[in-house]
């Protein structure tokens, strides 16, 4: 049997594949294909170059972290273990690059061995050129991005990981050494007795949060695209342009002048007090739920606009004859918008929708900016209106400890994606994709 | 020649390091007192000449971090004008650093990007000490070093192994004033409200008579207050409890494992502010009055306020524009303003805590402040020049130029004496220990949030009806006990180092 085995592997693999395994590119120029090796050749030499030079000890520095503390008083020049663990990250996704191009050269031997067999003729560098222009142009136009993917995309999640694994923060910050701990900062917050309490009343109030404001937001913008899609309104332009100064205005400026509305100063109060009541603490310590609900609605005069854009857009190509019909068979107004209307729309912003929620469920700036600086009774270095995001920079931005932020931001990343995935498994985006192709 | 500078600094650190360890083998005589003072006098010296040579390096930039207020008003051009014209011998060349005025040296400074010299608060600056990304300053070796009190270096003073260091040169100080209209005042307060005949009205010497002020004011009902100020703020609030005891953190505000916002009769400072509260509106519980105090000061909303000296020109400008609104010329009414706003010391505080008390005993209230300063990145490739333009800037000369285009309080001596007035007030209160520096370990950034709760909270128990949370001593000593908890869980619960 193993003899059968290696029979077959033998005769699968050529000699010249056997040489590309050997030396990159080697295999390519036995058969001719000289432009294609020197191209591997080159990414082989860049690879030992690189990893000669510095991929190898960016390598083992992504183990260490560091060995030599710097001391700037002394002029000693000491390791950078967060510059350590970015180049580590880089090189292992250099390493895993240069894998993959070994592979590729594999693979490509093996190929043109095929097409040898069958009577081919391998391909000249004149025509791999071309076929980067024809056949495989997408190969070319998304070489670009993707390596732009890997750097600012995956390199950041990828050091943010990791960095809730090390002890990052506090006080050790570079020029101190960073070491790595394991799970120690999840054990660190899964056992400390202050925070159980106060995550699940954040996480409570958080998924409500969510969840209403998300609705708030989607119904009250498909209303007024609605609304102004009616073709009894007059001046449609006019109206609509309304609420986009609302959006077009930054959004910390519209939460700041928020809270001056809502002081004790503020204009609301001004009124309140000359018609002879007492002012109201709309935002103050004791302002639970009022403060909750003006987070709401100055979360919707945010979010309503895009809203009610995407909305309009997605209305302008709804069936007027299947309106028509409903009508026709006698359906109400509510019934056409509950069975016509927003299914239509539902299934086109399902997507919208769950990028609504996370946004939502970390919407770090609107109670930042309306009711920050309180710690309530009854809540861990926390207020009642705070989110797992505004508790999470409480807890650890604020106090530098990147580490203990990293680690429940992967919670918060968790949480989300779950209910991401749950919703968007259950809508008819997911299920009936096929039915709109 | 930067290869022989760089060789002659590392000689000259192995030196001061190999002296080092010699002393400690014990190979100079350190049985004796005398030897022991001598042989710390030396280490420190020989560290600091590792860093200074003595030499001024040719031929390089510096860049200097200064506030934004002191570009805007022209001050820091002139200073590096200055500079630059005293040192074009040595082609040393001072810019501006074009920087963030709070940029974090820590997260620039390894990188290459900070600047060489930063002008910050003391609590900013001695952040930068842990990571060793600022240079200790030979202090005793400054022409500025007598000029200046003990209390202003002491915000800048480290201990590394046994050595006390000096990370930064006091510049400015930053306390509370109080500020108040003269023409507020009754028109018989000479006879009525001047008890000790110093021809300095009682209400703005002790804050018993402010108090009874503050109520007649409120009793006409014409919606005029006296004395206003948002309780929210940390900065002012808690000098009333250092008053009585209280502390931000022990061991001379260097040990965090001790936080005291709760500690002595810091009650009955909160209960002082409790008192106040009541005879303010709800506007004191968030910073509305923080927010219009100039205009409400002008207006004659409010009698008096507290703040920082450095705002007086924005209180004289509203004042000015009322009295414009009123018919005045310009110059008329900037005149008639510099008579009408007084800034002046704050007033005294009653021993029992009780603003309702008569012929009180007085204890001067002890207000938070902050020592500005410059600082030396560990960074900078000419660290002998940045010291001479810190020497250069902090010269007797240029601090008055300071006072006099940006208003500040001078932390030298013989400026705060020429400059008088306030900023010799807020000198002697430092020199007296009646400024309470800002702590300058990292901790302190862990205050804040807190401490404005438990005010804000102390301030709207003024507004409760029945459900007052601070109606007795104890329950404020329980509210203040809870806020050192929260500093505490904030500092150390999440700390794995």
């Amino acid at each position: 049997m193993k003899d059968g085995v290696k029979k077959n592997t033998s005769e699968k693999w050529g000699k010249n594949v056997k040489l590309s395994m050997c030396l990159m590119g080697l295999g390519q120029f036995f058969y001719g294909q000289i432009g294609r090796g020197l191209c591997y050749l080159a990414i082989l030499l860049l690879a030992v170059v690189y990893f000669v030079y510095r991929g190898f000890s960016d390598l083992i520095g992504l183990f260490t972290l560091g060995t030599k503390e710097a001391d700037t008083w002394l002029g000693l020049e000491g390791d950078n273990s967060v510059v350590m663990l970015l180049m580590g990250i880089l090189s292992v996704i250099a390493l895993l690059f240069f894998v993959f191009c070994y592979l590729s050269n594999i693979k490509d031997a093996y190929e043109t061995q095929k097409l040898c067999e069958r009577g081919g003729h391998p391909a000249k560098f004149k025509e791999d050129l071309k076929q980067f222009l024809d056949k495989k142009f997408y190969k070319t136009v998304l070489f670009l991005p993707i390596v732009g993917v890997c750097v600012f995309n995956i390199l950041p999640i990828i050091f943010m990981i990791l960095i809730a694994f090390t002890n990052y923060g506090g006080n050790i910050v570079p020029p101190k050494l960073v070491d790595w701990v394991g799970i120690d900062n999840f054990v660190q917050i899964a056992t400390l007795s202050q925070f159980a309490p106060t995550f699940g009343r954040i996480l409570i109030w958080n998924l409500i949060w969510a969840a209403v404001s998300t609705a708030v937001n989607y119904f009250a913008g498909l209303g007024l695209a609605l609304l102004l899609n009616k073709e009894c309104v007059k001046g449609k332009a006019f109206w609509r342009a309304f609420p986009m100064l609302a959006y077009a205005v930054p959004g910390f400026i519209t939460l700041l002048g928020f809270k001056f509305m809502f002081s004790y100063g503020g204009p609301i109060n001004q009124i309140i007090t000359d018609m002879g009541y007492r002012a109201v603490g709309f935002l103050d310590i004791d302002a639970k739920w009022i403060a909750r609900g003006i987070g709401f609605a100055v979360n919707a005069w945010i979010s309503v606009p895009s809203i009610m854009l995407l909305a309009t857009g997605i209305l302008s190509n709804r069936d007027a004859s299947q309106m028509e019909s409903a009508k026709i068979d006698g359906a109400n107004a509510f019934q056409q918008f509950r069975h016509i209307t927003l299914p239509f729309v539902l299934f086109s912003t399902t997507p919208v929708l769950i990028s609504q929620f996370i946004g939502n469920f970390n919407n770090f700036g609107i109670f930042f900016f309306l009711r920050g600086g309180l710690y309530i009774d009854g809540y861990f270095l926390a207020s009642d209106t705070d989110l797992l995001i505004n508790w999470l920079y409480n807890l650890s931005i604020s106090n530098n400890y990147y580490n203990v932020g990293a680690t429940i931001s992967l919670v918060i990343f968790m949480i989300t994606s779950f209910i991401s995935l749950l919703i968007y498994t259950r809508s008819s985006s997911y299920r009936e994709e096929d039915t709109f192709r | 020649m930067k290869k022989l500078w760089c060789s002659l600094l590392i000689s000259s650190m192995c030196i001061g390091l190999l002296s080092g360890c010699g002393k400690e083998n014990g190979e100079t005589p350190s049985g004796t007192q005398e030897g022991k003072a001598e042989t710390e006098t030396t280490e420190k010296s020989a560290d600091l000449s590792a860093i200074y040579s003595g030499e001024l390096e040719k031929d390089v930039t510096i860049r200097v971090l200064e506030n934004d207020t002191a570009i805007a008003e022209g001050y820091f051009q002139e200073v590096i004008d200055a500079f630059n014209e005293a040192y074009a011998d040595y082609g040393i060349v001072a810019v501006d650093a074009n920087m963030d005025q709070y940029s974090n040296l820590a997260d620039d400074g390894p990188y290459g990007y900070g600047p060489d010299v930063l002008y910050q608060a003391n609590d900013v600056l001695m952040k930068y000490v842990e990571g060793k990304h600022i240079y200790p300053i030979p202090a005793q070796n400054l022409e500025s070093y007598d000029k200046i009190p003990q209390t202003a270096w002491d915000a800048y003073k480290t201990v590394i192994d046994g050595v006390t260091y000096y990370m930064g040169v006091p510049v400015n100080v930053q306390s509370s004033m109080l500020y108040y209209r003269k023409d507020m005042l009754p028109e018989n307060w000479e006879t009525e409200w001047d008890k000790n005949g110093n021809k300095i009205p009682d209400m703005v010497e002790n804050w018993n008579d402010m108090y009874r002020y503050s109520q007649s004011i409120v009793d006409k009902g014409e919606g005029k207050f006296g004395y206003m100020r948002s309780m929210y703020d940390v900065y002012f609030s808690s000098g009333f409890l250092f008053s009585y005891g209280a502390y931000v953190f022990g061991d001379q505000n260097t040990n965090a494992e001790d936080i005291g916002f709760s500690a002595g009769n810091a009650e009955i400072g909160a209960n002082v502010l409790l008192q106040q509260a009541g005879l303010m509106n709800e506007d004191c519980i968030d910073d509305s009055v923080t927010v219009s105090a100039y205009s409400k000061l002008a207006d004659g909303t409010y009698f008096a306020t507290m703040t920082t000296p450095d705002v007086k020109s924005l209180f004289l400008k509203e004042l000015a524009m009322v009295y414009e609104n009123e018919g005045m010329s310009a110059d008329e009414a900037k005149a008639k303003a510099e008579e009408n706003l007084v800034v002046t010391d704050v007033p005294r505080l009653p021993a029992s805590g009780d603003l309702t008390e008569e012929n009180p005993e007085l204890i001067p209230l002890k207000a938070m402040g902050g020592v500005n300063g410059y600082a030396i990145s560990a960074y900078t490739k000419a660290p002998n020049a940045c010291l001479a333009f810190v020497e250069f800037a902090t010269n007797y000369d240029m601090i008055m130029k300071r006072h006099e285009t940006l208003g500040i309080v001078p932390a030298r001596s013989d400026a705060a004496e020429a400059a008088g007035g306030i900023s010799e007030i807020m000198y002697h209160n430092l020199d007296e220990g009646n400024i309470v520096v800002m702590p300058s370990i990292r901790a302190v950034e862990q205050i804040w949030t807190p401490a404005q709760t438990f005010f804000q909270d102390l301030a709207k128990d003024a507004f409760r009806t029945s459900d007052k949370k601070y109606g007795s001593l104890e329950q404020i000593k329980a509210g203040l006990e809870a806020v050192d908890k929260q500093i505490y869980d904030a500092v150390h619960t999440l700390a794995t180092n």
